[in-house]
C-alpha cells in the first residue's frame, strides 16, 4: 500500500509547482476539415495544435487576424467558440523496425487491428531535405526484378523514378513487383549469412486510392513474403484530404529514419497526383490564390520538398524513392505530370496501347528514362543489355516503318524478327520478379541467338523454359552471376555451354 | 461577398489604428471613430463595425489579465498578479477575479490570447494526458 503511495507522491512531486504558459485561441469557422480561429497570436508555421474532444489540427495559414489550420481528426465534435491551444510540437510520427509489416495511418496511427506498435522514436513530418555536403552520388543499383526496367532504366539506390501512365497501365503494379523483389533479394542475403548485405525496407503510401485497392496491395505483399520488410502508410480517398496531404511526408519521415541509421529503404508514393488534388482542396478552403488548374502557387514545392527527402547519404544509408503520377488520355505535358518529371531523376513511361496489345510490362521504351540509374548498373547486365534500348528503338522505327511496303529486304525482316522477340522476352506477369541473375541468363541467351530458331509466339514459352531451367539445374551458376555481378570468359563459357544444354531440352 | 469582407476588414484595420494612442486604445478616439461611421455614408457599416469590434475588444483583452480562481483570492494577490503581467508584457495590466470553481485549486491567469495555468484542474489534465 505504502508503494503506491509513494508513487502517487513522486508523481505529484513531479508537476511543476510554476504556472504553464499556453497560447489560446478560438474557432471562428469550421468547414471541409479546416478551421479558422481568432487568436493563436504565438503559433508557429506548420505546429500543431490542440483542439477539445482529443482532435489536432496543422496551422497552415498564418494571417494578420486569423489562423488556417487543417484539422485531424473528427471535426463533427467542433463548433464555434471552442477553446484552441498551441503545443509548441510539430507533428511527429513513430518511425522505427517496429512499424515493419504494419498498416498505419497518415498519423502512424495502426489501422490493421494488430495491436498497438511499440516504436520507441519519433520523426517530424515535415523535415529540410539533405543538403549538398552530406549526399553521395547513386552508384548502388536497386533491382525492380523487371526486366525491361532493370536492363534498359535502371534504378540506383537514392534515386527519384517516376513511374508515370494512364489508369489500368500497371503503374501501382510494377512497385508491387519491386517491392516484392527487395523482400525476395533480403531473404537471399540475410540467409547468406554476408556482412556486407544491405536490406531494403520498403514503405508503401497509399493517397486517395480505394480501399479495397489497398487490401488488394497488402494481400499481394503478404501472399509473396514482402509484408515483414513493408510498412504500408494508408490515406485512402475516405480519409479526409489534411491526412491525404500529410501521407507522403509521413511515410518519408518512416524511410528517412532507415537513411539516418545506415539502412536502405524504398519509398512509393501512390500516387501524387491525388497528392496534388488533395492539397488542391486545402488551398481552395484556406483561401490561398489558385493559379494553373486551380492549383495553388506552391505545388510545385509540395512535391520538390518531398521528392529531395530521397537521398544517398555519406556514411549513411539511402532512401529511394518511386512516384506514381495518372495521366489523363497519355497527356504528360499537363501541369503536375511536368512538374514531378523536372524534379525526379527519370520517368518510366507506360502506354495504354502496349497494354492493350498484351505487352505487360507496357513500358514505353522511348519515353522512358533513367538519369542516373546507368551507373549503378552491374556490369553483368551491361554486358548483355548494352544495346538493348537502341535495338528496340530500331525495331520500332522500323515496324512502323515496314506497315507501308510489303518488300522488305532480307537484313530488315531479320532486325524485325530480333525486335519481336526482344519485345515478346520482356514480357513479364505481374507479381513475379525476376532475379538479376537469371534476367542476365536469359539477356545472354538473347543475345547469342538461342532464341533465333524459335518461332515469335512461342518466345515467352521458350523463355519460360530457359528460366526454369536455370533455377531447377544451374543454381551454383546462377549464384556465380550473382556474386560475381560480371561476365568473365570463364563465366561466358558456363553460360554458353549451359544454353547448349538447355536448347535440345526445349521443343516449340 | 468575399471582396466586401476584405474591404471591411481593411477599413476596420484603418479605423483601429486610429483609435490607438500611445498603444492604448483611447475612449475618445473610439468616440470619433462611431460619430464617424455614423455620420459619414460608411459601406458595408454592420460588417465594419464588427470587424473593428473584434479590433478593439482583442486589444482591450491584452490589458486585462482575468484571474479565475477556486476559492478565496484576495486584493494583495490580484494586485501582485497585475503589477507581475504589467512588467512582463511592458504596458499597463489590470487584473479583474472571475469565481471558476472547477479549477478545484489554484488560478489560471487570462491575458489576451496567453494563459497562465496554475490550477489543480489543469494539473490534473497533464497528468491525465500523459498518462
Amino acid at each position: 500500500m505504502s508503494t503506491v503511495l509513494e508513487q502517487i507522491e513522486q508523481q505529484i512531486a513531479k508537476l511543476s509547482n510554476k504556472a504553464v504558459k499556453k497560447n489560446t485561441g478560438n474557432i471562428r469557422t469550421v468547414a471541409d476539415g479546416v478551421a479558422k480561429i481568432d487568436g493563436l497570436s504565438d503559433v508557429m508555421y506548420n505546429e500543431m495544435v490542440q483542439f477539445p474532444g482529443g482532435a489536432i489540427g496543422i496551422a497552415l495559414n498564418l494571417e494578420e487576424d486569423e489562423v488556417g489550420c487543417v484539422v485531424l481528426g473528427d471535426v463533427s465534435q467542433l463548433k464555434e467558440g471552442d477553446e484552441v491551444t498551441t503545443t509548441g510540437k510539430l507533428l511527429a510520427v513513430p518511425v522505427g523496425r517496429a512499424l515493419l509489416g504494419r498498416t498505419v495511418d497518415a498519423l502512424g496511427r495502426p489501422v490493421d487491428g494488430k495491436g498497438p506498435i511499440d516504436s520507441k522514436e519519433t520523426y517530424p513530418v515535415e523535415k529540410i531535405a539533405p543538403g549538398i555536403i552530406v549526399r553521395k552520388s547513386v552508384s548502388q543499383p536497386l533491382f525492380t526484378g523487371i526486366m525491361a526496367i532493370d536492363s534498359m532504366i535502371p534504378i540506383g539506390r537514392g534515386q527519384r523514378e517516376l513511374i508515370i501512365g494512364d489508369r489500368g497501365t500497371g503503374k501501382t503494379t510494377i512497385t508491387i513487383d519491386t517491392i516484392i523483389n527487395q523482400a525476395k533479394i533480403n531473404k537471399v542475403g540475410l540467409a547468406s549469412g554476408d556482412k556486407n548485405f544491405r536490406p531494403v525496407y520498403s514503405i508503401y503510401v497509399a493517397v486517395g486510392q480505394k480501399n479495397s485497392n489497398i487490401v488488394r496491395t497488402i494481400s499481394a505483399l503478404e501472399a509473396a513474403g514482402a509484408l515483414e520488410f513493408t510498412i504500408i502508410v494508408a490515406a485512402p480517398a475516405a480519409d479526409n484530404p489534411a491526412n491525404q496531404y500529410l501521407a507522403p511526408y509521413s511515410g518519408a519521415a518512416m524511410g528517412e529514419w532507415f537513411m539516418e541509421n545506415g539502412m536502405d529503404a524504398l519509398i512509393v508514393y501512390d500516387d501524387l497526383s491525388k497528392h496534388a488534388v488533395a492539397y488542391r482542396q486545402i488551398s481552395l478552403i484556406l483561401k490561398r490564390p489558385s493559379g494553373r488548374e486551380a492549383y495553388p502557387g506552391d505545388v510545385f514545392y509540395l512535391h520538390s520538398r518531398l521528392l529531395e527527402r530521397a537521398a544517398r547519404l555519406d556514411g549513411k544509408g539511402s532512401l529511394t524513392a518511386l512516384p506514381i503520377i495518372e495521366t489523363l488520355a497519355g497527356d504528360v505535358s499537363a501541369y503536375i505530370p511536368t512538374n514531378v518529371i523536372s524534379i525526379t531523376d527519370g520517368q518510366i513511361f507506360l502506354e495504354t496501347d502496349l497494354f492493350n496489345q498484351g505487352i505487360r510490362p507496357a513500358v514505353s521504351v522511348g519515353l522512358s528514362v533513367s538519369r542516373v540509374g546507368s551507373a549503378a548498373q552491374i556490369k553483368a547486365t551491361k554486358q548483355v543489355g548494352g544495346k538493348l534500348k537502341g535495338e528496340l528503338a530500331q525495331f520500332r522505327e522500323l515496324a512502323a516503318f515496314a506497315q507501308f511496303g510489303s518488300d522488305l529486304d532480307a537484313k530488315t525482316k531479320a532486325q524485325l524478327e530480333r525486335g519481336g522477340r526482344i519485345v515478346e522476352l520482356f514480357k513479364q506477369p505481374a507479381f513475379s520478379p525476376l532475379p538479376i541473375e537469371l534476367q542476365v541468363a536469359v539477356l545472354f541467351a538473347m543475345q547469342k541467338g538461342f532464341f533465333e530458331a524459335v518461332d515469335i509466339k512461342k518466345v515467352v514459352d521458350a523463355a519460360l523454359s530457359l528460366k526454369s531451367f536455370f533455377t531447377t539445374r544451374k543454381d551454383a551458376l546462377l549464384t556465380e552471376i550473382r556474386t560475381k555481378a560480371a561476365l568473365d570468359k570463364d563465366l561466358e563459357a558456363k553460360l554458353q555451354a549451359a544454353c547448349e544444354e538447355w536448347k535440345p531440352t526445349y521443343s516449340a | 461577398m468575399a471582396s466586401h469582407a476584405k474591404v471591411a476588414q481593411k477599413f476596420a484595420r484603418q479605423l483601429f489604428q486610429m483609435s490607438v494612442v500611445d498603444g492604448v486604445v483611447s475612449a475618445d478616439r473610439v468616440s470619433g471613430v462611431l460619430e464617424y461611421v455614423e455620420k459619414h455614408n460608411v459601406a458595408n457599416p454592420v460588417m465594419v463595425l464588427k470587424a473593428y469590434e473584434r479590433l478593439v475588444s482583442t486589444e482591450l483583452a491584452k490589458g486585462v489579465a482575468v484571474v479565475e480562481h477556486a476559492g478565496a483570492i484576495n486584493a494583495a494577490v490580484l494586485s501582485a498578479i497585475a503589477a507581475s503581467m504589467t512588467k512582463k508584457y511592458g504596458r499597463p495590466v489590470s487584473a479583474t477575479a472571475k469565481p471558476a470553481p472547477e479549477l478545484l485549486a489554484g488560478v489560471r491567469v487570462r491575458v489576451g490570447d496567453d494563459v497562465y495555468e496554475s490550477s489543480v484542474a489543469g494539473q490534473l489534465a497533464a497528468l491525465s494526458a500523459s498518462v
